[in-house]
């Protein structure tokens, strides 16, 4: 926006319509078309999260107040043809599901980061950048199925069950978060300057002790903001969950016992739900939304510490 | 609606339209045969909608519907508003297991508790011991919606059970694990898996249609009065051979016809 120059800019051709007096009639109609164009562009974005927000807001607000907002949060059971609409088995799940995921593609993907950036050399870097990548690409109903044909007869065995649960749900997902993990932390280890890395082998450290020592301490708020980032692709995620959670709207029981999840149990209600138990899903959006809201949040704040370190 | 859904087709516009409403476990038959019908009969053009038994009953009494679907009987006092009943289709239930596993069969009784969670472990119905693995379908199934009212009388299925959204993904699991046990249409079952006898009667076609095999029901079309003119051919046309023995078993349904072949 024009008003928000400071007096030390450079003038931009773009920035101010008015300074283009000199150049033909056609070319100040295309400038203006142009920037009106992105400014609706920007709108349409910003107007889709606001419709979005107002539509699930408005079909859901009616389980707060009809239900309650802690009969809706805090119930224990969801047994919604029975009109108990307690989510607290599946939001416990959604938490479990996205934790485990963490712990497991976290330090796979930093492990896997640190490889791209410190130590591949250039060759095998342009062979597995490329494959990370290209992981984010797959389908999550691929990660679904294979989860559902490869991993869930693994897990069954370990654990002695049918297969379905937390376990299985976490490996899958863990896959999943890394390209997104991976690639943040990657640019986060590559925008400290070289100057670092010289002074710390010019004073005698070995390779593992300079990341470990310097690059991954210098990195730490980027990789948390990857981190961050990965949790929101994990708790979102619904098809490969769906697949593999086993769907059991309970507690969590342990690693190897299905349970439920805010997104899966959506997905498995919508098509027959009607009336308050419609409305509950939709309540069950406007806590996604709140969560998503929340780590946008987070990872905003972030990035303005990554700015100005003080 | 309507009048959007007719303007769209132009010149064809059908001059007819019949509307079925009522149960999602007859929707697959309904709305396939309503297309064939269509493709058929140009001129006459069937709206098919799955709002639920109990309200198709409703529809068809009250008159916004000219066919009502049903997968249950009706009640004495939905007799007394003159329907007539057109059976299409048995729904028969199977309930499976792997076929490494050594229970052939069970009672109706047994099953009811396995599925409650109050039998969970094979040796206590006559297996090895192993710990029973329930594989339940999502509520907006129409075979769990049976087996809960034919086998668990409505009541509650185990909580814990895990809970998978299609017939394929039931069969595939319980095809893999010994300790599997499941339910699916009886025309789904493949030599993949083992379907129980209950209560000593092994599932077929033949003891579905002479009613011995106990989980299975009719599946309905009702009319007000005796079916006429449009209505009455689209009757005609599900019962017809070509329907009830591609769409009828692609369903996974067993013809009604069947009853004839089986000297029933």
């Amino acid at each position: 926006m024009a008003d928000e120059r400071r007096p030390g800019d450079m003038p931009l051709v773009s920035d101010d319509v008015s300074g283009l007096k000199l150049v033909s009639r056609s070319t100040y109609v295309k400038e203006a078309a142009l920037k009106n164009l992105f400014l609706l562009c920007a709108f349409v974005a910003v107007a889709g999260v606001g419709l979005i927000f107002v539509f699930v807001g408005y079909r859901g607000w009616p389980i707060f107040s009809e239900v309650g907002l802690w009969k809706f949060l805090l119930g224990t059971e969801w047994l919604p043809t029975s009109g108990l609409f307690g989510i607290l088995p599946l939001f416990v799940g959604s938490i479990v599901v996205t934790l485990g995921a963490l712990l497991l593609g976290t330090p796979l993907a930093v492990g896997a980061a640190v490889f791209l950036s410190e130590i591949a050399p250039p060759k095998v870097r342009a062979i597995v950048r490329p494959a990370i990548e290209l992981l984010a690409g797959v389908p999550s109903v691929v990660y679904g199925f294979f989860g559902l044909l490869i991993l869930r007869p693994i897990v069954a065995q370990l654990t002695g069950g049918l297969g379905f649960g937390p376990l299985t749900a976490w490996i899958i997902l863990a896959i999943m978060i890394v390209p997104t993990i991976a690639t943040l932390t990657e640019d986060a280890l590559r925008s400290i300057p070289d100057g670092v890395r010289e002074a710390s082998y010019a004073m005698g450290a070995t390779t593992w002790q300079t990341i470990s020592r310097v690059l991954l301490p210098a990195a730490k708020i980027g990789i948390v903001d990857a981190v961050v980032l990965g949790m929101g692709r994990a708790i979102g995620e619904t098809m490969a969950v769906l697949m593999v959670v086993g769907n059991a709207p309970g507690f969590f029981r342990g690693a190897g016992a299905p349970i439920s999840t805010l997104t899966s149990q959506i997905v498995m209600d919508m098509p027959y739900a009607s009336g308050m138990h419609r409305t509950a899903l939709f309540g069950m959006a406007i806590i996604l939304f709140l969560i998503s809201m929340g780590l946008v949040f987070t990872v905003r704040v972030l990035s303005r510490m990554r700015e100005e370190p003080s | 609606m309507l009048v959007a859904l007719s303007g769209c087709s132009g010149e064809t516009s059908p001059q007819n339209k019949l509307i079925v409403t009522g149960s999602t476990t007859i929707q697959p038959i309904a709305e396939v045969a309503a297309e064939e019908f269509h493709a058929a009969h140009p001129l006459d053009d069937v709206l098919v909608s799955g709002v639920g038994s109990s309200a198709g009953i409703e529809n068809v009494s009250s008159g916004t519907s000219d066919i009502g679907t049903s997968s249950r009987e009706i009640n004495d006092e939905e007799l007394k508003l003159g329907l007539v009943d057109s059976p299409i289709a048995y729904d028969a239930i199977a309930v499976i297991v792997n076929p490494s596993n050594p229970v052939s069969s069970l009672s109706k009784a047994q099953i009811k508790q396995i599925f409650q969670g109050k039998i969970t472990n094979w040796s206590d119905v006559g297996g090895p011991d192993l710990a029973i693995g329930l594989v339940n379908r999502d509520e907006a199934s129409g075979t769990r919606e049976a087996f809960d009212k034919i086998v668990l009388d409505k009541e509650r299925f185990d909580p814990t059970a895990v809970i998978l959204p299609g017939t394929g993904q039931v069969r595939s699991v319980v095809a893999q694990e010994p300790r599997a046990i499941g339910y699916i249409s009886l025309g789904f079952v493949t030599d993949d898996v083992k379907a129980l006898a209950i209560d000593g009667i092994e599932p077929s076609e033949a003891t579905v249609v002479s009613g011995t095999y106990p989980v299975q029901r009719v599946l309905h079309l009702f009319t007000k009065g005796a079916p006429t003119g449009l209505a009455k051919e689209f009757i005609d046309f599900v019962l017809s051979a070509k329907v009830q023995d591609s769409v009828v078993r692609d369903a996974g349904f067993i013809p009604i016809g069947a009853k004839e072949a089986h000297g029933g």
